[in-house]
């Protein structure tokens, strides 16, 4: 029965060469009944290898489903949900909403009832740190508890879904399934900054975002028409998956792999479907066919991203995104730089007479382009003459120099035969601390050699792992690294200590050889890599640098090497050349920079009638015109250099977020890949959803966007439901579908289908109203009941899947962090900003990281960032926030939207011995023992804030015999009592007894550490 | 619903109910515990699958040596004396047939032949051929057997690992170490099943690749199957230590008020789980004895030191990582699994490799010495290797006294000694170049398989239901076959 299917209907039904599987009310004649009845173990299904067996029930169900018609219907995950009729129910007065009547009529058909309501303080706590994360101060436990009015629960809820820290919960689930990170995972696993997209989520939540908004602006927010820069950063979803910069890779099995990741995450995330079992084969299970799987992909593969991350944090496309309080002035000057580009371009068209006046009389040298912050040029005609401060001076060429016409430019140029160089005066301007601009045209000759183009390149009297090192700067065309990186103009800045900054035009760029290209680098003057921009025939272009070990430029690097064309005293372009060389203080804007590229095509236009020009030519000459020449437009040229500084400001500033951007030069095409395997590629294939669920309307265009808008189509089985599921599971601990990602075939159905369905329903006719959702969820009477269960009810449904009781399990490990920085006072509340380095045992990363990591060496914050909350924490993908992992958070490698839960004695540990639980344990006690209360007091302030609750006697009991044996101890070993009392940066009140501090500490570690203090 | 997804509903049930998500399982380690407090002299596995093992097992426990970063064959185990005429010269066409290669040797002109600078003698009653770089190796040729003729479809070391490891490239399944944790138990109560152990290279030069917990990840299995590091810095198990200032004593009053506060909830709410946490925190409490226990080497002898080498008293190295693993296996851990990095010899090969094998071979040799005088080499499998070979030809720039190797997955050597490893066993065999196979070819999943049999376990019986699939160590694509010559 080789390539026989039973899951799909027509394999089952198919007439084959043996028989028929399955024919409907005839068993006897179903090849399927005869073989799995067959006493011959040659003909028995399953075969003896597979080492399985059907039980004799199991044979006979299948006989009677066969006997009885053998109906065939659709897994019930890819037919629409309906929103059903409310079940009947016997004790109607129970339910408060819809949620109720399901699960109530689910519990009296297994004869269960409900617990009853808990009480009020368990329920502030519990709804607290189901919205918000944080457990309820004591204030606000006291005025639920003395809000007699009806609605006292309700307003308990607007309350927390209004707090900011609403966001910042959800937005910790979304960003497992997101697997956000700050690392970019593989090898170097260096550093990547990516927080910007981390509180566009937070914000999203916050701001209750419609769900089906949310995700497009991930799925696609570049390409959604005028796409803002928030929905720019919110495409960065896909951009989280872990990339690699490892030097053997290969490029196609890495481009794969990336476009694998996004296309099971978004699987996982929007379908809840294991679709990447359909990588190797035809899914065994689901309707998921292999090609349809690597058409899912094919969204991914139109993406401008290099396929190997370059070890930098902001691996192109990247944007940068202005602080909140840059965010307005941002935006104003955009808009002002549009407004003064149009009156400009309005000027243009206007002078066009006056540039015909102009332009014969201009006279080609004397009216040479040269801005005012010149310090330094070549003047190539017959003869070269270098220009400085000084005025020019004719400089001698070397034989090994050819003078050349080069027509591509409209001007003369040098060209480096074999040794070639040009030496000239040395400009002693250029420090780390000054901004300066260096441009030229280069020709790109058809070589793989590295080739200097020019430079001041000093050698110093030092080397590093067998390299000599150097001061100066040097401009140098690339061979490229390995193979992967093709051949590209860079630069290098380096000061006297030897260490630099370095930058080239990011992967997607591609330089021709036999080609002339002009370049303007410019510095910032910041001594940080990103303050080196590029512009290529005078467009900004994205650049990339050297990531290692943060290097910066500080140390001076005047050199008293002179300018050398075609060389940097050892290596030389031959083959290249140089035209229009300069050297300018300051930068140059984007204005700036196009016009240095257009200056060989005005001087050669100079004198001329505008009739003699090129269309081109025409076009740079009114530019030109407009910008430098024209008096009427100065005043307009002026404003916009004044906009693009303070854009420039602004940028540097701003922190950068990977972002998603398509190619506009090719369509999304994937291939068939055989085994999964990249090098075994089969049919091509394009964009398109899988079969057994709606397909795509022609409005819907094939790409990213029209997948998302796919994914929201009211007409989608999945979204709803499985968005609901993952919100069910985040209240109640379990999903509906207690396997969150896998509403397949060999998921698990749901515990309530009718529920899950009318939840999903209702999120989807309400506009995707993510807040509405959970509110009904917490309003509900099944979330309200106590906890608290009975022998019967564990007999009868051990895993609490009817919620016969209320839900109360263990937290996450985020939680439990935030939870004890939050009762003792420490914890920072501000939202938002890059991630912080709190405490964590020495050589965590060390041990596994490699050595050029810059992500090697923890070192912790201090101050107020060691207690900000746990979605704020740094992660590094080789090695999580080991009190996190402890407590089964996932490393972020892939997606996850459902964490483990386990209770291991690791996790006891954390909670007892973590410096961060033990200073908060001191703090707390501080805390309480300042409020001046004596011991009874102290406990209850204590008890309030981790247990929202008074002790009742008996605890008290308990508490204080521990206490008094902590006393006696503290008493007789100050030493230790100073010991503890140091525990964590933040100061100690010396004034109290060290003896009952440091006892009444261990209180707060043991109130820390009960089980209902870890559980919700 | 049609009859086959009730089935399969129903069977699911079953299974989650059998596996016990959170309840069930944490259940069972409770009355363990209970059970470990009576009666301490028994030493029985507990947790672990029924019916496992399914024949008398040869292993009780594996100490797994990775050298992380992947020693060359040709200058450890798989001797090619005709080399040296080839110096310089192009690998021949027919011996590469087109292999693929990495991205960092793929765009080279040339694939010149780089023989061993490193002489090779013959040791043992076996008369098995190591390179010099291995001296103390050499002296236990007749208790290893050495493969050459491992091989593997991964040329890069992270699906490379993850592949050795998990027996899949891609991560998210679980590690060998994992499987066996989770298929036999434990062993010690007051210690984990499976135990990972970091060592550190002493070249500085030496080419580093990174290390990850993934590797001793549980994938897919339970969270309570990953391996716990055990570290050589700082605390050796996270979090171990109580605070300063925090005793033992003030540790165990804290606990005794935190059970007994525990146990007034457990009344309130009747919640198991209750009792599992108040288990959970009894166990970390006899880890903060156990562990510094089993980590003070100061009681051991002076002979320990002269075995082992004078660098297993400093804490890291990979002498004192083998030490370590035998103090584990004395306690009787399932599974440790010690790595060494930096065996990525890339460049720069005559003047790292001799440093690379320096640090481990002493440790290696005490390690097997140690376990065999102790009565322990017989129910423990020690297991030596890297996760592909090297290339014959040079990487760079090749002279007289100076080459690299690139990644090559088509052969590499690896050795294996106890439980019933038939010791001075030479299996399979390479080219004259060690390019291709030419004799009993050794996949990873043979491999894997073959460490399964020593612990009486069946790979292909031996699985566990994940996405619908069957899954197991030995993967999906082939069927894996125990090496059985080189078995006692």
């Amino acid at each position: 029965m080789a390539d026989l299917r039973l899951d799909v209907r027509e394999g089952a039904f198919a007439q084959r060469k043996n028989g028929q599987p399955v024919v409907p009310g005839k068993p006897d004649e179903s090849l399927l009944i005869k073989r799995i009845y067959s006493d011959d173990p040659a003909f028995r299904m399953p075969p003896t290898f597979s080492h399985r067996t059907l039980t004799q029930e199991q044979k006979d169900t299948l006989r009677l489903w066969v006997e009885q018609g053998a109906k065939w219907t659709q897994h019930w995950a890819f037919v629409a949900p309906q929103k059903a009729a409310l079940p009947e129910v016997k004790d109607a007065a129970w339910a408060r909403n819809e949620i109720d009547r399901f699960i109530l009529a689910k519990l009296e058909a297994n004869n269960l009832t409900p617990a009853p309501e808990a009480d009020r303080r368990t329920l502030i706590r519990r709804v607290t740190l189901d919205l918000t994360g944080l457990p309820p101060t004591p204030a606000e436990t006291d005025a639920f508890l003395n809000d007699r009015s009806s609605d006292a629960y309700e307003k308990v809820v607007d309350r927390l879904l209004a707090s900011p820290h609403y966001g910042e919960h959800r937005a910790r689930y979304w960003l497992d399934a997101a697997r956000y990170a700050d690392t970019n995972g593989l090898h170097f696993d260096n550093y990547r900054e990516m927080w910007p997209y981390r509180d566009w989520v937070i914000n999203a939540f916050n701001k209750n975002m419609p769900f089906d908004r949310f995700t497009v602006d991930q799925l696609a927010g570049d390409l959604v028409p005028n796409s803002t820069i928030d929905q720019k950063v919110a495409s960065g979803f896909q951009r989280c998956n872990v990339s690699t910069d490892e030097g053997g890779v290969i490029l196609p099995e890495v481009e794969a792999m990336y476009a694998k990741d996004r296309a099971d995450t978004t699987g996982t995330v929007w379908m809840g479907l294991t679709v990447g079992c359909a990588t190797c084969h035809d899914h065994k299970f689901d309707p998921i066919a292999q090609k349809e799987y690597y058409a899912l992909t094919s969204f991914f593969r139109n993406t401008t991203q290099p396929t190997m991350d370059l070890n930098i944090e902001n691996t192109p496309p990247a944007v940068h995104v202005p602080l909140p309080a840059d965010r307005a002035k941002w935006d104003a000057l955009n808009a002002q730089r549009k407004a003064l580009r149009e009156k400009l371009a309005d000027a243009r068209k206007q002078s066009l007479e006056s540039i015909k006046q102009w332009l014969p009389k201009a006279d080609p040298q004397a009216a040479s382009y040269a801005p005012g912050n010149q310090v330094f040029a070549l003047r190539v005609s017959d003869d070269l003459r270098a220009v400085g401060r000084q005025g020019a001076q004719p400089v001698s060429r070397p034989e090994q120099v050819e003078l050349i016409e080069a027509p591509d430019i409209d001007a003369k140029a040098l060209r480096f035969k074999k040794e070639g160089s040009l030496d000239l005066p040395a400009v002693s301007e250029f420090d780390p601390d000054k901004p300066f601009t260096i441009a030229m045209w280069f020709y790109m000759p058809n070589s793989k050699e590295d080739g200097p183009i020019a430079s001041q390149w000093e050698n110093l009297p030092k080397e590093k792992d067998g390299e000599s090192l150097h001061r100066g700067w040097l401009i140098r065309m690339d061979k490229g690294n390995l193979g992967i990186y093709d051949h590209r103009p860079s630069v290098y800045l380096s000061g006297a200590d030897g260490k630099g900054i370095s930058a080239w035009p990011a992967p997607e760029y591609k330089f021709k050889p036999e080609t002339w290209y002009h370049l303007a680098v410019t510095y910032d003057g910041s001594g940080d890599r990103r303050g080196i921009g590029m512009y290529v025939n005078g467009a900004p272009i994205v650049s990339v640098g050297r990531p290692e070990d943060d290097p910066r430029l500080t140390a001076s690097m005047k050199s008293t090497a002179p300018i050398r064309l075609g060389s940097d005293g050892s290596k030389h372009f031959e083959g290249g050349g140089v035209a229009d060389f300069r050297m300018l203080t300051g930068i140059v804007d984007p204005e700036e920079a196009e016009l240095l590229f257009l200056s060989t095509r005005f001087n050669a236009a100079a004198g001329k009638t505008v009739d003699q020009l090129s269309a081109v030519d025409a076009e740079a000459i009114g530019t030109f015109y407009t910008y430098r020449v024209n008096p009427a437009t100065a005043a307009t040229v002026n404003q916009l250099r004044a906009a693009e500084k303070d854009l420039y400001a602004i940028r540097r500033r701003s922190p950068s977020t990977l972002v998603m951007q398509e190619r506009t030069d090719a369509e999304p095409v994937a291939h068939v890949l055989y085994r999964g395997q990249y090098d075994q590629m089969r049919d091509e294939v394009h964009p398109n959803t899988l079969s057994a669920l709606p397909p795509m309307t022609h409005a819907m265009p094939r790409n990213r966007l029209g997948l998302a808008m796919w994914i929201v189509d009211a007409s989608n089985p999945l979204t709803a439901r499985v968005t609901v599921n993952r919100f069910w599971q985040e209240i109640f601990g379990t999903g509906i579908v207690r396997t969150a990602e896998d509403f397949g075939s060999q998921g698990e159905p749901p515990s309530h289908p009718e529920l899950l369905d009318w939840l999903a329903v209702d999120f989807r006719d309400s506009g995707w109203d993510v807040k509405r959702t959970f509110k009904m969820m917490v309003m509900s009477a099944t979330y309200r009941q106590s906890a608290a269960t009975t022998p019967e009810k564990i007999a009868a449904d051990p895993l609490n899947r009817l919620l016969a009781h209320g839900p109360r399990f263990r937290m996450d490990g985020e939680m439990v962090r935030d939870y004890a920085l939050f009762a003792s006072g420490l914890l920072r509340p501000d939202i938002g900003g890059p991630s912080v380095k709190p405490y964590q045992p020495s050589h965590i990363w060390d041990t596994v990281a490699m050595e050029q990591s810059n992500t090697r060496i923890y070192q912790p914050d201090s101050g107020a960032d060691l207690y900000r909350r746990s979605v704020y924490t740094f992660w590094k993908r080789a090695a999580p926030p080991p009190s996190m992992d402890i407590f089964n958070a996932p490393s972020r490698e892939t997606c996850t939207v459902r964490r483990e839960r386990t209770d291991t004695p690791l996790q006891a540990l954390v909670t007892m011995n973590d410096p961060q639980f033990v200073e908060a344990a001191r703090v707390l006690a501080q805390n309480a023992m300042k409020s001046n209360k004596g011991l009874d007091g102290e406990m209850s302030f204590m008890a309030e804030r981790v247990l929202a609750r008074p002790l009742d006697p008996n605890e008290s009991k308990v508490l204080k015999l521990s206490y008094d044996k902590f006393v006696a101890y503290y008493k007789s070993s100050t030493e230790d009592a100073s010991k503890l009392l140091k525990v964590g940066e933040s100061p100690t009140d010396t004034h109290l007894p060290a003896p009952n501090f440091a006892a009444l500490t261990m209180v707060a570690n043991e109130m820390l550490n009960l089980d209902e203090a870890l559980d919700k | 619903m049609n009859p086959i997804d009730e089935k399969i509903m129903v069977e699911t049930r079953r299974q989650l109910l059998a596996r016990g998500a959170r309840g069930l399982g944490s259940l069972a380690l409770y009355s363990l515990l209970q059970q470990n407090a009576t009666a301490a002299t028994e030493k029985k596995a507990v947790g672990g699958l029924p019916g496992l093992p399914q024949f008398p097992a040869k292993a009780k426990r594996a100490i797994y040596l990775h050298m992380l970063g992947a020693p060359p064959q040709m200058e450890t185990f798989d001797y090619k004396p005709g080399m040296e005429k080839w110096f310089d010269k192009d690998l021949p066409d027919s011996i590469r047939q087109g292999q693929r290669l990495t991205a960092m040797t793929s765009g080279q002109a040339r694939f010149p032949v780089a023989p061993s600078i490193f002489k090779f003698a013959q040791h043992g009653e076996s008369g098995m051929w190591v390179s010099e770089l291995l001296p103390y190796t050499a002296k236990m040729a007749d208790d290893i057997a050495v493969v050459r003729s491992m091989n593997t479809d991964a040329i890069n070391h992270d699906p490379a690992v993850t592949f050795m490891q998990t027996g899949f490239m891609i991560a998210g399944k679980p590690c060998v170490g994992s499987w066996i944790s989770y298929g036999l138990g434990s062993m010690n109560q007051d210690l984990p099943t499976f135990v990972v152990l970091n060592a550190s290279h002493s070249n500085p030069k030496a080419n580093v690749q990174a290390i990850s917990a993934r590797l001793w990840s549980s994938g897919f299995l339970p969270g309570q199957y990953s391996g716990v590091a055990l570290r050589s810095g700082g605390d050796p198990v996270l979090y171990i230590s109580n605070p300063d200032g925090v005793s033992s004593e003030i540790r165990r009053n804290m606990l005794d008020a935190t059970d007994e506060m525990n146990r007034i909830e457990m009344a309130r709410l009747a919640d198991p789980e209750i009792q599992v946490r108040i288990a959970q925190y009894e166990m970390a409490f006899r880890m903060q004895s156990s562990v510094p226990e089993l980590t003070d080497i100061s009681k051991e002898p002076e002979s320990t030191f002269k075995l082992y080498g004078e660098d297993a008293r400093k804490p890291g190295t990979f002498a004192n990582c083998c030490l370590m693993a035998r103090r584990l296996a004395e306690r009787d851990v399932r599974f440790v699994q010690v790595y060494h990095r930096g065996w990525d010899v890339h460049s720069m090969l005559p003047e790292v490799l001799p440093s690379q094998c320096k640090d481990i071979d002493q440790g290696a040799y005490g390690l097997v010495q140690d376990l065999k005088s102790k009565g322990l080499l017989d129910d423990t499998l020690v297991v030596w290797g890297g996760e592909f070979g090297r290339t014959v030809y040079c990487q760079g720039k090749l002279t007289a006294t100076d080459y690299g190797r690139d990644h090559h997955p088509k052969c590499f050597s690896i050795w294996m000694a106890g439980a019933g490893i038939k010791g001075g066993t030479v299996h399979g065999e390479t080219d004259e170049f060690s390019y291709n196979i030419v004799k009993d070819p050794v996949h990873i999943r043979d491999l894997n398989a073959t460490i399964l049999n020593r612990f009486g376990i069946e790979d292909t019986r031996f699985t566990f239901k994940y996405q619908g699939l069957d899954q197991k160590l030995t993967g999906t694509e082939k069927r894996a076959v125990v090496v059985k010559d080189i078995l006692v």
